[in-house]
């Protein structure tokens, strides 16, 4: 064993004067076990340090705006005590210790990456933090609390030497790993808990346009491939003729792909142009002959009959019968296009027994899992690398995979690297939309203005099923139907809350706060109507229904915040209330709308979060600030419309997104109430579009339940 | 047909379908992917340069309409005003994702180039035609008047 842990030691040394800590705490506990086989540059670490003292932090979370890599980083650092401004932050390969918490995959979503990683990160900075002072005391010959670390340097407090982390990495995989090291409370730290910037790194390689995105990829001998696909859904490709696009300079193949025909060219615009150039007969099916308004009667007459049980206690017929009042409203949400910025993109290398793919995944080993497949080539032989995302919100976490295996069938037996890239028509047209939902609610209240029963039936088409996300549906209810209607936090004695799962050939997927998007909205609407009807603040009222301390001290701050019972009340300006815990965290707003004419505009949001502990309150804040600007393009503007069996929308001139001239003034404050650790990339969402309604109600009177919300 | 115009300073001369638009030529012949492609319709922002100092979307330009032109991209290493915007950024931590924000940026250059000290009106009227699905707006907002004012 010695031995050969010398031969590892020296073979490292000169193969790559690297170390690199992979813990998995508390499952297992050591450095990487020293052998010949081993490679020197592990992928599955969270920590790489050079000889030259390049240190660089692994991140299998993927970062797509939300800021996590530089919390991530912000966690290890917090522990392992390095110049911060010096650190490389990258993201990791595809590797088994990076999987989630709650699913073998590699994963970005549900806003779980701090609430899911922060304590193996610290506990695996702090544990080489120890490493690195005991090597160091070793080398010095005194004993451990002689020395200290300061910047990625160790410090002989004494003697007042130096080591740099680096040069230690050959001491290192002689020292065992500490089992359990004890990491900082949250009073103690000096990093986690501050407003922290994106790191300058990042940033600036973000302001100079240098960030590598999947469509930023540039393998040699690269060629790009453009797609036609079908405009009606699930259409399939008949016949094409292809001959006047291979005369083109630059047009090198067409090929029909299970979407539809792929072009591949010398370049992207050459493709996109020689689309024109190659006729395609469609078999379209029969949902050529289906629009929004055939959807719309079909959801009617399900929402009519009995569906899956969502939520069923008490007696909510008899509460019906005893009702003093009912209030009953039907909630109606369109489509919704994801559309982020970057358009959807991944280069696929066939090699044969080998391949490599590159893209911007949330999902990253089951894009290389479903690439491996279509090449029939054994996963471990893909080697995926993540770049950085232009924007998620969930389409980059395809449960249908579509956009990755268009890629695969594309660049499948040729003889390049092929990078697939849809244009923004295909975004908006090709699905994988928030799915259009049509809900029926009822509320009973008593004499008192009391809600004493709460029915729904929530009509939308299932996200998960038949996807690798399967295990997401229950009894026949998707996870995206319940969530925020089930768990609704108000006492409420009697509930019947059903489902019902339309299909169509369209597909479905989340789309940022996934089910809170049409299950806030009426929870929140109808609180506020039933408030509004008994007469009472709907702040108060809330309260009164509450019956956590943590929600009700949250409403009391963004009322405070919003300075909310001095409120200047002016003619046709209106304020709405919502309330929505959301992915473990609880996030209150307050909207104040002026209605001009037959617009609105949003002027001012006042949003409170308590999502535990804010490990970074400046990314708490632009996540806040980001959440309600992306929910307010839905409250507002966009729609995905269905004619003839295709999306109506094919660009951002129809299919409306918000602008500079859309968003409100926002102020964001935070709780730090200690419980469990919550998420912050989605929670902003749900609450804005119930505070916007609510906002016009209070200003005109009238309920708005349709979305987007348009007046007159 | 061989093309001229100049890209950040530099010259290039290249034998190009005249058709081609700028965003392309940009990002595949010349491997500049620093600018962006978001829409192909002029209708997000993403692909912003400056052509003789006005913002212009790349992806809607042939080639043809630059000849002889000099263009300004976000890789721009001399420009004082264009340093001065980044800096605004950084020190607003303006970006998210940050796809769009080259494109943001290139728009706001080629505001404060036209208007160097421009109003909240001014700048919401020249920005509105670029997008940001992450919302960055109001920091934009701020990181412009920061600018501007420096």
């Amino acid at each position: 064993m010695q031995e050969s842990r010398r031969n590892f030691i020296k073979t490292s040394t000169l193969a790559t004067s690297a170390f690199i800590l992979a813990l998995h705490l508390p499952v297992k506990s050591k450095a990487q076990e020293p052998s010949s086989k081993l490679k020197p540059l592990e992928p599955n670490a969270f920590i790489k340090i050079n000889s030259d003292n390049t240190i660089t932090f692994l991140m299998g979370q993927a970062e797509m705006g939300q800021g996590t890599y530089t919390t991530l980083a912000m966690c290890i650092a917090e522990e392992l005590d390095v110049n911060w401004e010096e650190i490389n932050i990258e993201a990791a390969d595809l590797a088994k210790i990076h999987f989630h918490a709650w699913v073998p995959l590699m994963l970005t979503g549900a806003s779980s990456s701090i609430s899911t990683k922060h304590e193996i990160l610290r506990k695996t900075g702090a544990a080489l933090n120890i490493m690195l002072k005991t090597a160091a005391a070793n080398r010095w010959k005194v004993r451990q609390f002689n020395v200290e670390t300061k910047e990625s340097k160790v410090i002989n407090k004494k003697t007042k030497e130096t080591f740099t982390y680096g040069d230690l990495i050959n001491d290192l995989s002689l020292i065992t790993v500490p089992k359990d090291p004890k990491i900082k409370e949250f009073s103690q730290c000096t990093i986690i808990g501050q407003p922290v910037k994106r790191h300058s790194k990042e940033a600036w390689a973000k302001v100079k346009g240098e960030a590598e995105f999947g469509i930023d990829v540039r393998v040699p001998n690269m060629k790009y491939a453009a797609i036609i696909h079908p405009s009606v859904f699930g259409a399939k490709v008949k016949s094409f003729d292809a001959k006047k696009a291979l005369k083109k300079d630059g047009v090198l193949i067409v090929k029909e792909i299970p979407s539809g025909i792929a072009v591949i060219a010398e370049q992207w615009w050459i493709a996109k142009e020689a689309i024109s150039d190659v006729s395609v007969i469609w078999n379209e099916g029969d949902f050529k002959n289906i629009s929004t308004e055939d959807l719309n009667k079909e959801y009617e007459k399900l929402s009519k009959l009995d569906g899956s049980i969502m939520r069923k206690d008490g007696d909510s017929n008899k509460a019906f019968k005893d009702a003093d009042k009912i209030i009953e409203a039907e909630y109606n949400f369109p489509f919704l296009a994801h559309a982020p910025m970057e358009p959807l993109n991944c280069v696929v290398h066939d090699q044969k027994d080998k391949a490599e793919i590159y893209s911007g995944g949330q999902i990253q080993s089951v894009y290389r899992d479903v690439c491996a497949q279509v090449l029939g080539i054994k996963a471990e032989n893909v080697k995926y690398t993540n770049t950085f995302l232009g924007g998620g919100f969930g389409r980059r976490a395809a449960a249908n995979v579509d956009y990755v295996l268009d890629a695969a069938h594309t660049a499948k037996g040729e003889a390049w690297p092929v990078m697939t890239l849809w244009s923004r028509e295909d975004d908006i047209k090709m699905g994988n939309y928030r799915p259009m939902y049509k809900n029926k609610a009822k509320l009973a209240l008593d004499k008192n203005g009391i809600i004493t029963a709460f029915e729904a039936t929530v009509v939308g088409q299932n996200i998960v099923k038949n996807t690798p996300f399967a295990f997401l549906e229950k009894d026949g209810v998707d996870w995206a139907q319940w969530e925020g209607l089930s768990n609704h936090p108000y006492s409420i004695a009697n509930h019947n809350l059903q489902a019902h799962s339309p299909e169509s050939p369209i597909p479905v997927l989340w789309w940022r706060s996934v089910g809170y998007t049409q299950s806030a909205p009426m929870v929140e609407g109808l609180i506020e109507i039933a408030a509004k009807e008994a007469g009472i603040d709907p702040i108060e009222y809330r309260k009164n229904i509450l019956s956590d301390k943590r929600h009700i001290n949250l409403l009391e701050e963004v009322a405070r915040l919003a300075n909310w019972k001095n409120r200047k009340k002016e003619k046709n300006v209106g304020y709405g209330v919502s309330f929505v815990p959301s992915f473990g965290s609880i996030i209150a707003q307050i909207a104040k709308v002026r209605v001009i004419e037959n617009d609105y505009k949003v002027e001012k949001v006042w949003c409170s979060v308590d999502c535990g502990f804010a490990f970074n309150p400046l990314n708490v804040e632009n996540q806040m600030i980001s959440g309600i600007n992306f929910g307010l393009a839905a409250t507002k503007h966009s729609e995905i419309t269905i004619k003839n069996g295709a999306a109506v929308q094919s660009n951002f001139y129809d299919y409306k997104v918000a602008r500079i001239s859309d968003v409100p003034d926002i102020e964001v404050s935070i709780i730090n109430s200690g419980a469990a650790i919550g998420g912050i990339g989605e929670p902003g969402t749900p609450p804005i579009f119930a505070a916007v309604a609510n906002a016009l109600l209070d200003a005109t009177g009238k309920r708005y339940t349709t979305f987007p919300i348009k007046l007159g | 047909m061989i093309t001229k115009f100049k890209v950040d300073n530099v010259d290039y001369s290249i034998d190009i379908d005249q058709n081609t638009p700028l965003l392309w030529v940009l990002r595949e012949t010349l491997n500049l992917t620093n600018t962006k492609f978001g829409c192909g319709v002029g209708e997000c922002g993403a692909c912003t340069v400056l052509m003789d100092n006005k913002s212009i979307r790349a992806c809607t330009t042939p080639i043809s309409m630059i000849i002889n032109k000099e263009i300004t991209t976000i890789a721009n290493e001399n420009d004082k005003d264009l340093k001065k915007l980044q800096n605004a950024w950084i020190e607003e931590d303006v970006s998210q994702c940050g796809y769009c924000q080259p494109g943001q940026i290139i728009n706001a250059l080629g505001l404060i180039k036209q208007t160097p000290l421009p109003s909240d009106e001014q700048i919401i009227f020249s920005m509105n035609g670029n997008i940001c699905r992450c919302g960055t707006y109001n920091k934009i907002k701020t990181a412009i008047k920061i600018a501007s004012k420096s």
